[in-house]
């Protein structure tokens, strides 16, 4: 074995060892725990009850049949839940108390090391998830489950190259901690957009023109709306490909631009405390 | 007695100063908040293309709401938001030092941590209340209602987080988890109430209030209903969170114990 194999193995245990480590602290605090299923849970419930009150008053005809919208709008709260991750509060407090020195000094590429702790978030909140899943089941039946076993395959496969999306727009977005040396106004700004333009509240086919064609050119959709569709069967055959290979650009490009960007921001980066 | 009156006024005013200190902070968070109440709206737009009217409720007037509920959310960041840090406190030992203090504990701890992102919730919230009643062209003398309606949804939330923060003297935790419950509950009330299921409604008028410095007097304002009662119910309603907020923090206080050393 080469020295420099030897580093990168070295390196690759210290970042499973930080998984390891934030899974374990997820668990720390249980009734921390259940509050944010529950204020989640409720938070996703609010436009699930008002969609709900639309299909049941049944003003005007919808694009979309009830059938396929509730399943959607569960699929679509429980990957926001499971992406919850803390990437602009923990890089954020660091940067605010001067931590960031070192783990920059740390024989550990930053972004990845950040990569392997936000993973283990998501590995986590996707285990609570699960149980949702199964009530959703026991609720709508089979209009619930994937549709088949090659969409729950390219489903698994989106659902990963959604998470790096969003990590890699949460790291860039980071970066202006180092001007704010704060990291609420990015993760708002961030989650705010997120919101708005990932079809975490209804399917892209229910925006009005403007809000839709901007939702196309951004990234955020290929966080919620694209596994969604792929689950349930919206989009098969070679436009589950093409939205694959979509999701994988996106997610290269915006951990380059991350990288760069961190780059930049070290070169004029005072490190705070003393 | 007017000197203690002026200690929370001194402390609240030191405590903005300080953060005003940070501008890009500031602006930031003003932004940023801002564009939260826009990811909002965002929905509701969503929603408005595909019906007319939202539970008998045309989309200005829902605005109405919306502005409401971000007017109060803004309003008691700036004024009493300090509540968000109780459980670290609790869990530092650091309410020693306020307890040894000569004042109310609870008003002097809620009112020295102004937050400034709160200015984007309250300029967002009076935006849509005017653009809402002004296109509306309601009477002049709803305008006068107003501020009354939004003192009280400021009140009863922050006596909802109150009650719900207090949770941390008896389950003791650096978590505020909790605090989202009342705060997703206020975030739940911008739409027409009458949208919900008989229970969510029940909590929304019962267990915390908040139909009442909004949806009801809205209902009366737009011609819902002729039953007047509805404007005055928000004034007695956050008189009975106050109270319920007191009395949670006394009880938290009788379980606090100091981490020693």
């Amino acid at each position: 074995m080469t020295p420099s194999n030897a580093s990168r193995l070295a390196e690759l245990d210290t970042l499973r060892a930080l998984f390891v480590r934030a899974v374990r602290a997820s668990f720390a605090y249980k009734p921390a725990l259940l509050l944010s299923m529950l204020s989640a849970g409720f938070a996703y419930l609010i436009p699930m009850l008002v969609w709900r009150h639309i299909y049941a008053a049944r003003q005007q005809a919808q694009p979309i049949s009830a059938q396929a919208l509730f399943p959607y709008l569960l699929i679509a709260g429980c990957l926001n839940f499971a992406f919850a991750m803390n990437v602009e509060a923990r890089i954020g407090q660091r940067i605010r108390l001067g931590l960031i020195a070192t783990d920059l000094l740390r024989p550990v590429d930053f972004q990845l090391a950040q990569l392997a702790q936000a993973l283990s978030d998501g590995l986590f909140n996707l285990l609570l998830v699960l149980p949702i899943l199964a009530l959703a089941f026991a609720f709508w039946g089979p209009a619930a489950l994937p549709h088949g076993g090659a969409a729950l395959a390219a489903f698994a496969l989106s659902v990963l190259l959604s998470f790096v999306i969003l990590f890699a727009v949460s790291f860039i977005f980071v970066q202006a901690s180092f001007v704010t040396y704060s990291g609420y106004g990015v993760f708002v700004a961030r989650n705010a957009l997120q919101q708005t333009f990932s079809g975490l509240s209804a399917p892209l086919v229910l925006f009005p023109p403007g809000l839709r064609a901007v939702s196309e050119w951004l990234p955020f959709r290929h966080t919620i709306h694209t596994p969604a569709a792929i689950y349930l069967g919206w989009l098969s055959g070679a436009a589950v490909l093409r939205a694959l290979a979509e999701q994988a650009l996106w997610a290269g490009g915006l951990l380059m631009l991350g990288r760069y960007l961190l780059k930049r921001a070290l070169l004029r980066f005072e490190i705070q405390g003393g | 007695m007017e000197r203690y009156k002026n200690v929370y006024f001194s402390a609240f005013k030191a405590s903005l100063q300080a953060k005003l200190e940070y501008r890009v902070d500031m602006v930031v968070g003003i932004v940023t908040s801002m564009l939260m109440q826009g990811a909002a709206l965002s929905f509701l737009l969503i929603v408005l293309r595909n019906t007319p009217t939202l539970g008998g409720w045309s989309g200005r007037e829902v605005v109405f709401l919306f502005g409401m509920t971000a007017a109060s959310l803004g309003g008691s960041e700036i004024l009493f938001n300090q509540i968000w840090m109780l459980p670290q406190y609790i869990v530092a030992g650091d309410l020693d030092r306020l307890l040894t203090y000569p004042v109310r504990s609870l008003l002097f701890f809620l009112d020295t941590r102004p937050e400034l992102h709160a200015f984007g919730n309250l300029l967002t919230g009076v935006v849509y209340i005017v653009g809402s009643l002004w296109t509306l062209h309601v009477p002049w003398y709803v305008w006068l209602g107003i501020p009354i309606w939004l003192a009280c949804g400021t009140l009863i939330y922050t006596s909802a987080l109150v009650v719900f923060g207090c949770l941390s003297f008896r389950f003791v935790g650096p978590f505020a988890q909790q605090l989202l419950i009342p705060l997703n509950l206020l975030q739940a009330s911008r739409y027409p109430l009458s949208v919900y299921p008989g229970w969510l409604r029940k909590m929304l008028f019962f267990l915390i209030p908040y139909g009442t410095f909004h949806y009801l007097p809205g209902r009366v304002l737009f011609g819902k209903t002729a039953a007047l009662w509805g404007l005055a119910l928000a004034p007695a309603a956050a008189l009975v969170l106050v109270f319920a907020a007191q009395a949670a923090w006394n009880v938290g206080l009788r379980q606090y114990d100091s981490t020693g050393s």
